[in-house]
């Protein structure tokens, strides 16, 4: 399956990874130092007080000076100190914050592959029956509702309609360490994030099971004598999942960005809630951090879904 | 002869379309004997393809088997639950295909796709099966069958890959083999091995083969006996080297006369078909071969001619007959063979 060219092709891959984070993180210095206002501006400092303070995190100096040394520190690892929270580290933040977004984005994706493809193969095996159209219909729903209509209107059931059942157990506490005891605490915004794309998936996946299930070797199976269940698992899905994992990347893709929103809405203390919170406080340098942080997840996410691609296709080496 | 080995009466195939009924097989029968090797010639869309999917049920949608019979063992197996069936179809009777390119699985090992089969059928491990696979890859003649079965299907040569689907047909060693038109994604010369491998096979193991194909050619070098079909329904039937001297029914006259012969006198014109097979849809009525055939006469609008003794073990279902042709019409020294040609009725007459 992998080869010594598949290892040259992933180590290429993770060079232009880094030199594209590098990219987008000098973009995004350059484009947060242009707008209106500073970080500590809005703390009420006032005369030599918010020069001094300004010369300590050396944003007096020449924005191009302030660019090399970011650069320098890049290398590092360090991504400097929070202006807002003063002397606070980011990197630890960030990597902290990355790994919940990252966790509620598993689960989001399970939900994508999981329900997608089951909804997808079962609508295809009753192709025209009372469950294809039940299927069909709850995914042109799912794939019609943005996922913060999703998150609202789960937070209303679960929330405000079934509170005495659930006790307000997927709100999260300000200051929460960000670290998941259950499931159970993420599997709504999870839900909310992962079901447009699962809708996705669904119809592409009972699309090409239809297709697939029409092609010649799947007639040689049944003349083998196979089991149904075989049929359907070894020799249609498999084949029928090439397709499907073209628009895995964009879809993992939306899970990521519609991470900012969900984050939000559910007060989750991942990278898309500190996204939002940063640039309003222009904190120039978690501003820098959370999107250094989404470049590289969206990156390896890409490269992921690629190398899905030879697990799955014999015929793709790279 | 022994008592055949399948016995197919009266099997009826339909496909129900937007516009209508197609009576794809309408009314085959014939025996199968014990290791003989039987060849189903026709032109495209005559049944022939349709009637070797009946006999496994495996008719692609909207497809229907809806009456006959066919005999295996004592079981009609039109009658069999679907689980029965599962456990005939490899086992019993193996079917090969046409272009293996489509028909192997391009995400799954050649020697995989090989064990499988066995493994659908005997109790065995994935090793033992997998170690059985490149068995018979060796016996199907792939060299270097150890690596080649760990080959995926689009790494193989067409002729490797039809060896391939050769060997999975004779995974469990089954009594009857199915083969669908199993040369002609081909080379020539590859068509040859192939066809030479195949006769080999039907000596050694003795399975009795079914070969559907389009090419007299392949028939009068595989097989013993030969059922010609036109438009769903058996014309003649009888043993290869008599139906090639002696051809009863106009169409498979026609048919040889359209087959370019090395020994044949130099400038003589090769005579095609005139006119096209009949739409299934809406079927001539009487003989479905008359508005193509240059002997016709007026009982041939309006009867189905039956399948009949014409010579000994041979039948054919036709009014005419190529005996009386040849008498009353001078069918040999025919130059003109388009439709009703030699008939006494002229071409447009009679049809509706």
């Amino acid at each position: 399956m992998f080869t010594r060219g598949t290892l040259i092709y992933i180590v290429q891959r993770l060079v232009l990874i880094t030199l594209a984070v590098l990219g987008v993180s000098s973009l995004v210095f350059l484009g947060i130092h242009r707008l209106p206002g500073d970080a500590l501006f809005s703390e009420h400092l006032r005369g030599t007080q918010y020069e001094l303070t300004l010369h300590h995190y050396g944003l007096d100096r020449p924005l191009w000076q302030q660019y090399l040394t970011f650069l320098g520190n890049m290398f590092h690892g360090d991504l400097g100190e929070s202006l807002v929270n003063r002397g606070v580290p980011i990197t630890p933040i960030v990597l902290r914050e990355m790994s919940v977004s990252a966790e509620v984005g598993l689960v989001a994706l399970i939900f994508t592959i999981g329900l997608g493809m089951s909804f997808g193969v079962i609508a295809a095996l009753r192709q025209n029956t009372w469950l294809d159209y039940l299927l069909s219909t709850t995914s042109v729903i799912g794939y019609s509702m943005p996922n913060f209509v999703i998150a609202t209107f789960l937070i209303l059931v679960f929330g405000v309609w079934l509170e005495n059942i659930t006790h307000g157990n997927f709100y999260f506490e300000i200051g929460w360490p960000g670290r998941y005891g259950s499931i159970g605490a993420i599997w709504l915004p999870a839900f909310a994030l992962g079901f447009p794309s699962a809708s996705i998936v669904a119809r592409m996946t009972r699309a090409s099971m239809l297709e697939v299930l029409q092609q010649d070797f799947i007639r040689t199976a049944r003349a083998k004598g196979l089991a149904p269940a075989t049929i359907t698992i070894r020799h249609a899905l498999r084949n029928a999942l090439i397709p499907v994992i073209t628009v895995l990347g964009p879809l993992a893709m939306a899970i990521i960005t519609g991470g900012v929103v969900v984050e939000n809405i559910f007060g989750i203390p991942g990278l898309g809630k500190e996204f939002a919170t940063s640039i309003l406080n222009r904190d120039y340098n978690v501003v820098i951090g959370v999107f250094t942080g989404y470049a590289a997840l969206v990156g390896l996410t890409n490269l992921g879904v690629d190398l899905l691609y030879v697990v799955i296709d014999p015929r793709i080496r790279y | 002869m022994a008592t055949p080995i399948l016995q197919v009466k009266d099997l009826q195939t339909q496909f129900t379309t937007h516009d209508g009924v197609v009576r794809a097989v309408d009314g085959v029968s014939f025996d199968l004997y014990p290791g003989e090797s039987l060849g189903i010639v026709g032109e495209s869309g005559s049944g022939k393809s349709v009637t070797a999917l009946s006999l496994l049920r495996l008719v692609p949608n909207p497809g229907r088997i809806v009456g006959g019979q066919v005999l295996f063992r004592n079981d009609d197996l039109l009658q069999l639950s679907d689980e029965e069936m599962r456990e005939i179809r490899g086992r019993d009777i193996a079917m090969i295909f046409q272009d293996p390119q489509s028909s192997l699985n391009p995400v799954l090992r050649t020697g995989f796709q090989i064990a499988e089969a066995m493994l659908a059928h005997q109790r065995s491990t994935r090793s033992q099966a997998l170690r059985r696979a490149v068995e018979l890859l060796r016996r199907v003649r792939i060299p270097a069958a150890e690596s080649r079965a760990k080959d995926y299907p689009h790494q193989l040569s067409g002729g490797m890959r039809q060896r391939a689907m050769i060997a999975m047909g004779l995974a469990n060693a089954p009594a009857i083999v199915v083969a669908d038109e199993p040369t002609t994604a081909l080379d020539v010369t590859v068509q040859a091995q192939i066809l030479e491998l195949l006769a080999d096979l039907n000596h050694e193991l003795g399975a009795a083969v079914v070969m559907i194909t389009h090419n007299m050619g392949v028939v009068a070098g595989l097989c013993t006996r030969v059922l010609v079909m036109y438009a769903g329904q058996i014309v003649e039937q009888g043993p290869v080297e008599q139906i090639f001297e002696d051809p009863q029914h106009p169409y498979t006259w026609s048919l040889l006369k359209s087959i370019p012969r090395v020994d044949a006198v130099r400038h003589e014109r090769l005579r095609s078909i005139e006119g096209i097979a009949p739409d299934l849809l809406r079927p001539p009525r009487g003989c479905r071969f008359h508005p193509r055939c240059p002997f016709r006469v007026e009982k041939c609008f309006s009867d189905d001619p039956h399948l009949i003794e014409v010579k000994p073990d041979q039948r054919a279902a036709c009014w005419v007959t190529m005996d009386r042709a040849r008498a009353e019409m001078g069918a040999d020294d025919l130059l003109d063979i388009r439709p009703g040609s030699a008939s006494g009725v002229q071409a447009g007459r009679l049809v509706e």
